[in-house]
């Protein structure tokens, strides 16, 4: 994160340009420091059972250029293999299939590092993590050995890796992410029509300026010349007027509706056009624009969180805390620097992109000056400041899966409340009883139905009683832990995403159970 | 345990029969292509057909995971199919490349299949198979990706919408004279340099630009005529193509001699800022310390390139875009003139675009763009990633067994919703038709006729009023042209190959009968077929 896109003086990509032409249609959407950090993480994959959806997974992170991955597997290729794995064919029967499926994944990319280990009695998991190598996540997939698990989630708190559960059967599959700790992600994307502040009811004194400039003789310009005032211009000119007359700025809906009028009535209608288009984009504007910018509770929740020792080292939190002072000072966020596009004059609308950018950069030299002054602060990268300025409005903490998950029949009885409502109304019902059918053979794949609701019993009592679970139980005994193809794919597909997000800290990860039934095409997050 | 013993358990052995019997057309082997080709053979799908049209390109490898940089330039039809053939051989391929719009690619041919998928990249051939499964009544799964947004959709003749039933955005277009005389903002000067300057210099005319919008070409006319003089001098200037006062010429006509014209047209500037001239001896004069450093601006496309950066990029641009006209034409494998058409993934045609546009926008004082964007803009690139495809291609296979069992009333409209983190997937229930589609709402028949005999008043008279039973008011279309109305009777005399009309071709039948108690019949979509 320590380099922004948008800013045309900083040179970005100096590698060769093939590879730019190759990730061409990915750079537009995670930049150049999206690709930097997928280049640098190395992956491991535990794969089990039939063994399709984690080398799924794995395919699309090796086509946009994952570093490095590996693939530690028990398994030896057999005829039924062949049938659901694209990644295997003819010549691998009776070879490992980390092996063989590293060596056709790799195929696909040239860029990236394939490591496989065969899992076996002189090599297991424990070895495996115990070696010196380093991951950046860990994949694995169900059916899995419990004391295999057991030592993953170790590794995963000891040096703080995310971990991703994969379970794949017949129709159905979840996936579950472990992140450890609390997950800041500074840039995430916001909808394009998400509101970005521009400060109209606090102007500053060069905006105020440049606005008068347009508006201090409004009644005597030309047709043309009114008819291209920048819509913002045109908004400052009325609340200070408004100003005058009331005493305050508009605040309430009514005054907002109110005030919208006079902006309408100040266009000039004397035209062919009968109105003017920048006067419509301006009132257009005034519910949207005219409002105290208040704090989102993702930013609040960042402000109030006291990040522990460890935590308050990394670059995220010495901003986030530098950030917050700025705020408590000037009771508002950096500026993000950006214009939306209006009606207005070229030159006018540079000029007025220029003072916004200007204003945004002696936001950030204030915010850079706080975190200069903070302890760890001094070999903090300035880009990383700004890009954190610029999305400021928009970070948002995803809080680890320790910190107090919803306990399992709390979720159990919510959902079975839920569905009682849908069940009335026709709307779907909860896909809850897949992710407990599924997890009942997380470590028996061929479990008998009987099993399986016994075992969900256990946990939550009186739940088998429910016929729909009952019968999501029966389509998962009948898929004895085989995989679909073509739902291994999409929930590949899937996981890819989430790894990608997590990878790059941009977007916004789920939180953090991801239930897919293949049946009605649906899918249900839940925070398990 | 055998190949198909998962799909057995998991489909049962009913729907896995279908599965192997079914007969499938794949148009398109691009990203969900790709995908698709790999779940359709894994499923055990017996025969898939795969046409494109279209060559592999290095951009294409970070999803298109079939193909491999050995394969670039290859047919993407042929290349997917030997890929895919190796991982279950059991499943007969076959692939076309060639155009789905192809007359070979008819009605009768659509009908020798189970289901149809569209996996393509564009609304016209999407228009096009949609047609084509109405009138041939196969099933249709249409799907598309953008960036992290995708959606699946199940089309059947009066069952569920066609692609049509709802209208589709359409390309933006831009009036001639905001882009030659008065642009405003980049893209317009991005255009002119994709439309006019690149096309005018090393291809065919502007006029076939889609790009453009001619309808308000009258109330210019004078200005339009004087549009047109100035394309042809410039198409003059090609002549010194490959001469050394090349760069020089074309760049004072364009950048000096044009706009000189402009800025004396008192009333286009009474509102506007008027443009200022470029000169080329002037700029050049100055970019010496922009010469030493190219090689490093042509590998900087992400940063905004100075005047003088342009200059050299544009001049560079057209030696290496002149050098390569020159080769074409001594090479002699074709016979007509040789053109270079724009192409986002070509490097040379790039930089012209991105230096020929920003130079015109710094003559008209707007804000100059970085290579990178520019590639964006003028190759309306959308973004494009391999787990969308992946996810998207899952789907469709997954409605695919609905629509063999024909259960199309279980089938969904599905949307990827990556930035609703609270579930990724939205689905819809299967929506009816849209009963006032104009592609899938009209009655449909065909009728076998030679064309080369036949008259258009032989199809009125014989076939339309005899045998179907139509009265007098009726009007017959060839897409939006009129061929038949009581009014418009010229064209009865003509055969119907003279009016253009070939094996395959679909003709409108409209009823004007409003005394008709029951009203007017409902349209009729005629499929003409060669007899």
């Amino acid at each position: 994160m320590t380099e922004i896109i948008t800013d045309p003086t900083l040179p970005i990509l100096h590698g060769p340009s093939d590879k730019e032409k190759k990730y061409d249609r990915q750079l537009r959407l995670w930049a150049a420091s999206g690709q930097k950090a997928l280049e640098d993480a190395h992956i491991l994959l535990l794969n089990s059972g039939s063994g399709t959806v984690g080398v799924e997974t794995l395919k699309n992170l090796v086509l946009p250029g994952i570093g490095q991955f590996t693939i530690a597997d028990a398994n030896i290729v057999n005829e039924s293999d062949l049938g659901v794995n694209f990644f295997l064919d003819e010549d691998s029967l009776g070879n490992s299939r980390a092996e063989c499926c590293v060596k056709l994944l790799q195929e696909l990319n040239p860029d990236v590092k394939g490591h496989w280990l065969p899992l076996q009695e002189t090599h297991t998991v424990q070895n495996l993590l115990e070696n010196d190598r380093k991951y950046t996540l860990i994949m694995y997939t169900y059916p899995i050995e419990p004391q295999d698990l057991a030592l993953v989630q170790e590794y995963g708190n000891k040096h703080k890796v995310p971990i991703i559960a994969i379970h794949s059967a017949g129709f159905y599959s979840y996936f579950r992410t472990h992140l450890p700790g609390n997950f800041p992600i500074v840039d995430t994307h916001p909808d394009s029509t998400a509101t970005t502040d521009l400060r109209l009811l606090t102007p500053w004194e060069e905006l105020s300026k440049f606005a008068n400039e347009f508006t201090s003789d409004i009644d005597n310009l030309s047709a043309h010349e009114h008819g291209h005032i920048p819509y913002l211009v045109i908004l400052l000119h009325y609340l200070e007027k408004w100003k005058a007359e009331h005493g305050t700025l508009p605040s309430t809906y009514k005054e907002k509706t109110a005030f919208r009028a006079t902006v309408s009535a100040g266009a000039r209608t004397n035209n062919p056009e009968g109105g003017e288009e920048n006067f419509d984009e301006a009132a257009a504007a005034v519910l949207k624009t005219i409002s105290a910018p208040t704090l989102a509770s993702s930013v609040k929740a960042v402000f109030d969180y006291k990040p522990n020792e460890f935590e308050a080292k990394s670059s995220f939190w010495i901003i986030a805390s530098a950030v917050k002072k700025f705020y408590e000072k000037n009771k508002q966020l950096p500026l993000p620097g950006s214009v939306p596009d209006m009606k207005a004059q070229s030159t006018v609308y540079v000029r007025l992109q220029n003072i916004y950018k200007k204003k945004a950069r002696q936001d950030v030299a204030e915010v850079l000056a706080a975190v200069r002054a903070l302890p760890g602060g001094k070999d903090i990268d300035e880009g990383e400041v700004e890009t954190f300025c610029k999305n400021a409005a928009f970070i948002k903490l995803i809080h680890g899966s320790e910190a107090s998950p919803d306990n399992i029949t709390t979720i159990a009885e919510a959902e079975a409340a839920n569905d009682e409502t849908a069940a009335m109304v026709g709307m779907p019902l909860s896909l809850f009883p897949i992710y407990l059918s599924l997890k009942a053979t997380s470590h028996v794949p061929t479990a008998c139905t009987s099993d399986i609701l016994a075992a969900i019993d256990k946990t939550i009592p009186g739940a088998s009683s429910n016929p729909r679970l009952a019968q999501v139980a029966e389509e998962v005994t009948r898929a004895k832990g085989g995989e679909l193809h073509n739902i291994s794919a999409l929930t590949g597909g899937m996981v890819a995403q989430e790894v990608i997000k997590i990878i790059t800290k941009q977007y916004i990860p789920i939180d953090n159970t991801c239930i897919f039934d293949g049946i009605t095409s649906r899918t249900q997050v839940l925070r398990i | 345990m055998s190949r198909d013993y998962f799909n057995t358990q998991s489909l049962g052995v009913p729907l896995n029969r279908m599965v192997k019997e079914a007969r499938i057309l794949m148009v398109g082997a691009g990203g969900i292509g790709c995908e698709l080709l790999k779940n359709l053979v894994l499923a055990g799908f017996g025969e898939v057909h795969i046409v494109d049209l279209d060559t592999i390109d290095l951009s294409n490898l970070n999803r298109q995971f079939l193909f491999r940089h050995e394969h670039i330039k290859k047919s993407k039809a042929l290349v997917a199919k030997d890929a895919a053939h190796k991982f279950n051989p059991r499943v007969k391929l076959e692939a076309h490349h060639a155009n789905i719009k192809d007359p070979q690619f008819n009605v009768d041919w659509f009908k020798g299949f189970t289901i149809v998928f569209n996996a393509l990249d564009n609304l016209d051939a999407r228009r096009h198979v949609n047609k084509m499964c109405i009138a041939a009544d196969i099933p249709l799964i249409e799907s598309g990706t953008t960036g992290f947004n995708g959606q699946v959709q199940v089309i059947k003749k009066g069952v569920a919408a066609c692609y049509d039933c709802t209208p589709k955005e359409t390309p933006k277009t831009f009036p001639v004279c905001t882009i030659r005389s008065t642009p405003s903002q980049p893209i317009h000067c991005i255009v002119w340099g994709k439309s006019y300057l690149l096309s005018e210099i090393f291809g065919a005319s502007e006029d076939d630009s889609p790009e453009m919008d001619h309808s308000e070409d009258s109330e210019n006319a004078q200005e339009i005529e004087k549009l047109r003089q100035e394309a042809q001098a410039l198409k003059n200037i090609r002549e010194a193509m490959g001469t050394d006062s090349f760069p020089q010429l074309l760049f004072d006509k364009v950048y000096k001699d044009d706009v000189v014209r402009l800025r004396s047209m008192e009333e286009m500037w009474k509102t506007r800022r008027r443009p200022e001239p470029l000169d080329y001896a002037t700029v050049i004069e100055k970019a010496s310390d922009a010469e030493a450093r190219k090689d490093k601006i042509l590998k900087d496309g992400q940063r905004v390139w100075s005047l003088e950066e342009n200059v050299v990029v544009f001049r560079d641009s057209l030696s290496r875009l002149s050098r390569r006209m020159a080769e074409m034409k001594s090479s002699g494998e074709v016979s007509a003139e040789p053109v270079i058409t724009f192409d986002k993934d070509d490097e040379d045609t790039l930089d012209f675009v991105t230096a020929g546009a920003n130079l015109r926008s710094i003559v008209f004082g707007i804000e100059t763009k970085s290579r990178f964007d520019i590639k964006q803009m003028a190759g309306n690139i959308i973004p494009a990633i391999a787990t969308t495809n992946a996810i998207v291609a899952g789907l469709c296979v997954l409605q695919s067994y609905k629509v063999l069992r024909g259960q199309f009333g279980s089938t969904k409209e599905v949307f990827l919703s990556p930035f609703a983190s609270e579930r990724l997937l939205a689905s819809d229930r299967l929506r009816a038709p849209n009963p006032d589609c104009p592609v899938c709402s009209p009655a449909q028949t065909r009728v076998l006729i030679d064309m080369s005999r036949a008259t258009l008043g032989d199809l009125v008279d014989d076939f339309l009023k005899m045998e179907l039973g139509y009265g007098e008011e009726i009007v017959v279309n060839h897409g939006d042209n009129l061929l038949y109305d009581l009014d418009e009777t010229e064209n009865l005399a003509k055969k119907l190959s003279e009016l253009g009309i070939k094996g395959d071709s679909f003709l409108t039948i409209i009823d004007d009968n409003d005394d008709d108690p029951k009203g007017p019949r409902v349209n009729l979509i005629l499929n003409v077929q060669e007899s």
